[in-house]
């Protein structure tokens, strides 16, 4: 089986870093720069995070893009030739929801393909749930996962979903 | 004088020991632009803070030591990403017939003096 590349992207402080660095079962590539902006965080990637993780048979590559607008040169590098997109937003933060929107867009747009919206922090309510944002984003209901992106069980949830996308669509 | 003007002085001086260098950008490793001449320094910021975390990471895994800089190199020019401390970064860009020795003994000295104004500036 062909190894299938995820492209893992989301606004600043989504858990898109988090989720690798649980997920992953080789060391984590991540390229963390100190925060010079107050981002509730003291380091923000600024290339990419790696990892590898195997779901049954099927080995996924995890590439992680930064958060930052500034940075959008970069969601176009690494969705070259992805498979998969999750795209992670903090349950906690609606105000992210429509940066959100926007990031979705700009990469399904240029690049088409199956996505997953992983909401984070389910472990830390009051959050929205999956199907309040999947209303708000206006996409089906399987699209939306709700994860804690610290716990391994919880966090390979949004990954399955994009798994069983990925073989319905071929 | 305050930081901003000292991080000009360095631009300026720099500029003139280089007077072939297209632009000079001066950023956080995070990618925004402190001081620059560029017409597009927020891009060019964000860029040279993207090379240079790859750069350093790539330096880890090959076990290069402490990362000085990382060059991009086209048939018609250079442009070349110094790290200046642990929260800033020097970016310049020069043409192809520019003398890369002469730029590296220059904008290493620079990057050096602006790591020290940085560790400052940036809290």
């Amino acid at each position: 089986m062909e190894p299938l590349k995820i492209v893992i992207a989301g606004p600043v402080g989504a858990g898109k870093s988090t989720i690798i660095r649980t997920l992953s079962e080789t060391e984590v590539v991540d390229t963390d720069a100190f925060a010079s902006e107050d981002i509730g965080k003291k380091t923000t990637t600024v290339a990419m995070d790696y990892g590898t993780l195997h779901l049954g048979d099927q080995l996924l590559y995890l590439f992680g893009t930064p958060g930052q607008d500034r940075f959008d040169f970069m969601w176009d590098v690494l969705s070259e030739g992805a498979l998969g997109l999750l795209l992670l937003i903090r349950g906690d933060r609606p105000e992210d929801f429509v940066p959100a929107r926007r990031l979705l867009d700009y990469i399904t747009s240029r690049h088409s393909i199956p996505y997953v919206l992983g909401v984070t922090r389910q472990d830390q309510p009051p959050v929205w749930e999956p199907e309040e944002v999947a209303v708000f984003f206006g996409v089906p209901a399987e699209r939306v996962v709700g994860l804690n992106a610290k716990d391994p069980r919880s966090a390979i949830g949004p990954l399955l979903r994009l798994l069983e996308l990925l073989i319905e669509n071929k | 004088m305050t930081k901003q003007e000292q991080l000009h002085g360095i631009l300026k001086k720099l500029k003139q020991a280089l007077p072939e260098l297209r632009s000079i950008v001066i950023a956080s490793t995070d990618g925004l632009p402190i001081a620059h001449n560029a017409a597009d320094a927020p891009r060019v910021a964000a860029m040279a803070a993207t090379a240079l975390g790859l750069g350093k990471r790539i330096g880890q895994t090959a076990e290069l030591g402490s990362l000085q800089e990382t060059i991009v190199r086209g048939d018609q020019g250079y442009f070349v990403i110094y790290a200046a401390g642990d929260k800033g970064v020097l970016a310049v860009s020069a043409p192809a017939d520019a003398n890369l020795g002469l730029i590296h003994l220059e904008a290493r000295g620079c990057a050096g003096r602006l790591a020290q104004i940085l560790e400052e500036v940036i809290e």
